[in-house]
């Protein structure tokens, strides 16, 4: 008989291996926290800077002169300094109000994107001269960071420090608004059916493979389809959130079906057998016992699957919603462009001004996705299981 | 045997596809009289009872041959209103299956989506009454708007039967109603099946032949599909006519 005190040399084996095992997954785990970790530092370091925007105290003075070559309005000083994108705008705030012609106004105005970065410790394309100057307004007061609130209120331009996510926030909006009304009842009534009535045949069978298929299908090739049909089929506008959202549908749809289905098949045959058995109708079942415990999984299905939607690009790219759009919709036919394509837009433009915006623009759509989530998981907890 | 028929089972067969699962029944239940099935497991009797009010449907691909009458109308036949044909015939299932919602509104459930009774007044009145004919109002009266999920088993599966006699039906099946419960709320179960049979036909589905014994005026026994002897419990328990009758219930098998 073995000894009880001391393992022998089989089981001393034994143990080695679950701490070798044990050990594996702990190293996994870590690895992949730590390229998580790496991943929200690195935007977050590269992001935060695009928060706040260089200002330049100008002495503007309107005049007749200045309205017709709007950089003499601005005091030599600040002149190479200020943005263009406050400069064009001088004949219009004289249009607009013409009781300033012949004043001159001392205001803090948005200062371009070379100061910008050199302000940040950037690189920028000043020369030493101008460096200097720099220096000096700085030391005088005259040059000063503040809150960027033309990224939040602007949409994109091809003025680094006057662009803003706020078009393609709002086209975003626009896009999950008409996916969730696409996809969800379709999806949560061909899930119904599907569990509730559909026989179990061949032909059910066929489609339910295909729905699984659909689900991990690659995303560009939604976007084609939405393209053949929703574009040059039904003569959906190109760029339109109209033609986006839909697309977006078709994407999401599987998801929704898939989910909807398993917290379906959830609620358990008692309550159905219990529903009809006191004379409800199957519709009334549905309706009346089977839907409301099914809704905190539903629901989870669905954000998930918005959520999924929010952060596609590539089915976007081919219904022209990848496209310098500055303007902010108005309706959901309007040309739109989204959040991620905003993102990839400013990744490939030259100036080094749009790194910093589009870490931004990063953490501000993982914010958005982050706080679905957290919807999504609220809602499942605060309806657990109640038979 | 002088009451009235309530259900008359004429030369019923029944398949599961291709396998045939009872065999041939002939059996009458009697208006306002407990009838007790018993039989070993797989012998067919919960088949047979969930034959009675149709919940068989719901399972693909299986079959009925002969009649069921209730009243003068076969039960099978295709003009049947199964949902009205449920109402008259509640159902109180081997684990208690209380909807996922408040106790008021399992009981006002099924009086509502029948139009019995709306709402108000004279929904708490069939609440109570329900209740109290289930003899569960004294313990949940201050918890009504609780989830039914909550109470013990014993009470859900009175919660259950509550639930069943609120849509004032003719017939009560159970399917071993007290299968699920601990010796006292069986004792409350079997107590309520004696008061209940003063109103409603009852067919009871039991494990137990205890308890067939003692809550039943007639037993049917069942045996691989077969309805091998029915006739008075006490005749049942204390000189069966038939051989395999006498071997179950002295438990020589099953």
């Amino acid at each position: 008989m073995s000894s009880l005190i001391e393992s022998s040399q089989a089981n001393r084996k034994r143990y080695k291996a679950e701490k070798r095992f044990k050990f594996y997954g702990f190293f996994a785990l870590l690895l992949s926290m730590g390229f998580l970790i790496f991943f929200l530092t690195d935007i977050v370091i590269r992001g935060y800077t695009a928060f706040r925007q260089a200002e330049i105290k100008a002495e503007i003075s309107y005049s007749k002169e200045t309205v017709e070559i709007p950089p003499l309005a601005v005091n030599e000083e600040a002149r190479d300094f200020a943005s263009r994108g406050f400069v064009r705008m001088i004949p219009l705030q004289v249009e607009n109000n013409p009781e300033l012609m012949g004043d001159t106004v001392v205001q803090w105005i948005v200062a371009n994107d070379d100061v910008d970065q050199y302000i940040k410790g950037k690189p920028n394309g000043l020369s030493d001269s101008e460096k200097q100057k720099i220096d000096k307004l700085k030391k005088e007061g005259k040059i000063k960071l503040s809150f960027n609130e033309h990224f939040f209120i602007n949409g994109d331009s091809k003025l680094p420090e006057i662009s803003g996510i706020f078009s393609a926030a709002v086209g975003t909006i626009y896009v999950i608004i008409l996916t969730v009304l696409f996809s969800v009842p379709i999806g949560v009534m061909s899930a119904i059916y599907l569990e509730e009535y559909a026989p179990d045949n061949m032909f059910t069978r066929a489609i339910e493979v295909n729905i699984n298929n659909l689900a991990a299908i690659p995303s560009i090739l939604f976007g084609l389809l939405g393209l053949a049909v929703f574009i040059n089929f039904f003569g959906v506008p190109r760029s339109s959130s109209l033609a986006g959202g839909l697309t977006l549908s078709l994407m999401t749809l599987p998801v929704i079906i898939i989910s909807t289905r398993a917290s379906l098949q959830a609620v358990p045959d008692s309550i159905r057998h219990g529903a009809l058995a006191v004379g409800a109708s199957k519709w009334q079942m549905i309706w009346h016992h089977i839907l409301p415990v099914s809704v905190p999984g539903i629901l989870t299905g669905t954000i998930l699957g918005v959520a999924r939607a929010m952060g596609e690009t590539a089915p976007l790219l081919l219904v022209g919603m990848m496209a310098y759009i500055p303007e902010v919709p108005n309706s959901f036919t309007d040309a739109a462009t989204v959040l991620p394509a905003q993102i990839y837009t400013w990744a490939s433009a030259s100036q080094r001004a749009y790194v910093e915006r589009t870490a931004a623009a990063i953490i501000v759509l993982l914010a958005v996705l982050l706080t679905l989530n957290a919807v999504a998981i609220w809602l499942r907890n605060k309806n657990e299981k109640k038979w | 045997m002088s009451a009235d028929v309530m259900i008359k089972v004429e030369n019923m067969s029944f398949y599961y596809g291709d396998f045939k699962a009872l065999n041939n029944i002939n059996l009458d239940f009697l208006k306002n009289h407990v009838t007790a099935l018993i039989g070993p497991s797989g012998c067919g009797k919960s088949t047979f009872l969930r034959c009675l009010n149709r919940m068989n449907d719901l399972i693909p691909d299986t079959k009925v041959e002969g009649r069921i009458l209730f009243g003068d109308v076969d039960i099978y036949d295709p003009k049947i209103d199964v949902v009205e044909l449920r109402k008259r015939i509640g159902m109180v299932f081997q684990k208690p299956n209380p909807f996922p919602k408040t106790i008021y509104e399992n009981i006002a459930y099924a009086p509502r989506i029948h139009g019995i009774v709306n709402k108000g007044p004279q929904m708490d009145d069939l609440v109570e009454e329900s209740l109290r004919k289930a003899g569960l109002w004294d313990e949940v009266k201050n918890r009504l708007t609780e989830v039914a999920t909550n109470l013990s088993g014993g009470q859900q599966q009175r919660l259950c039967i509550a639930r069943a006699i609120a849509m004032q039906p003719d017939i009560l099946l159970m399917d071993e109603p007290a299968s699920a419960l601990d010796p006292i709320a069986t004792q409350k179960i079997e107590d309520l099946i004696f008061e209940l049979k003063k109103r409603y036909t009852i067919i009871i589905v039991t494990h137990s032949m205890q308890q067939a014994a003692r809550v039943s005026d007639y037993t049917a026994f069942f045996y691989m599909g077969d309805l091998i002897e029915v006739g008075v419990t006490q005749e049942i328990f204390t000189q069966p006519a038939k051989k395999q009758t006498e071997d179950y219930i002295t438990g020589r098998f099953g």
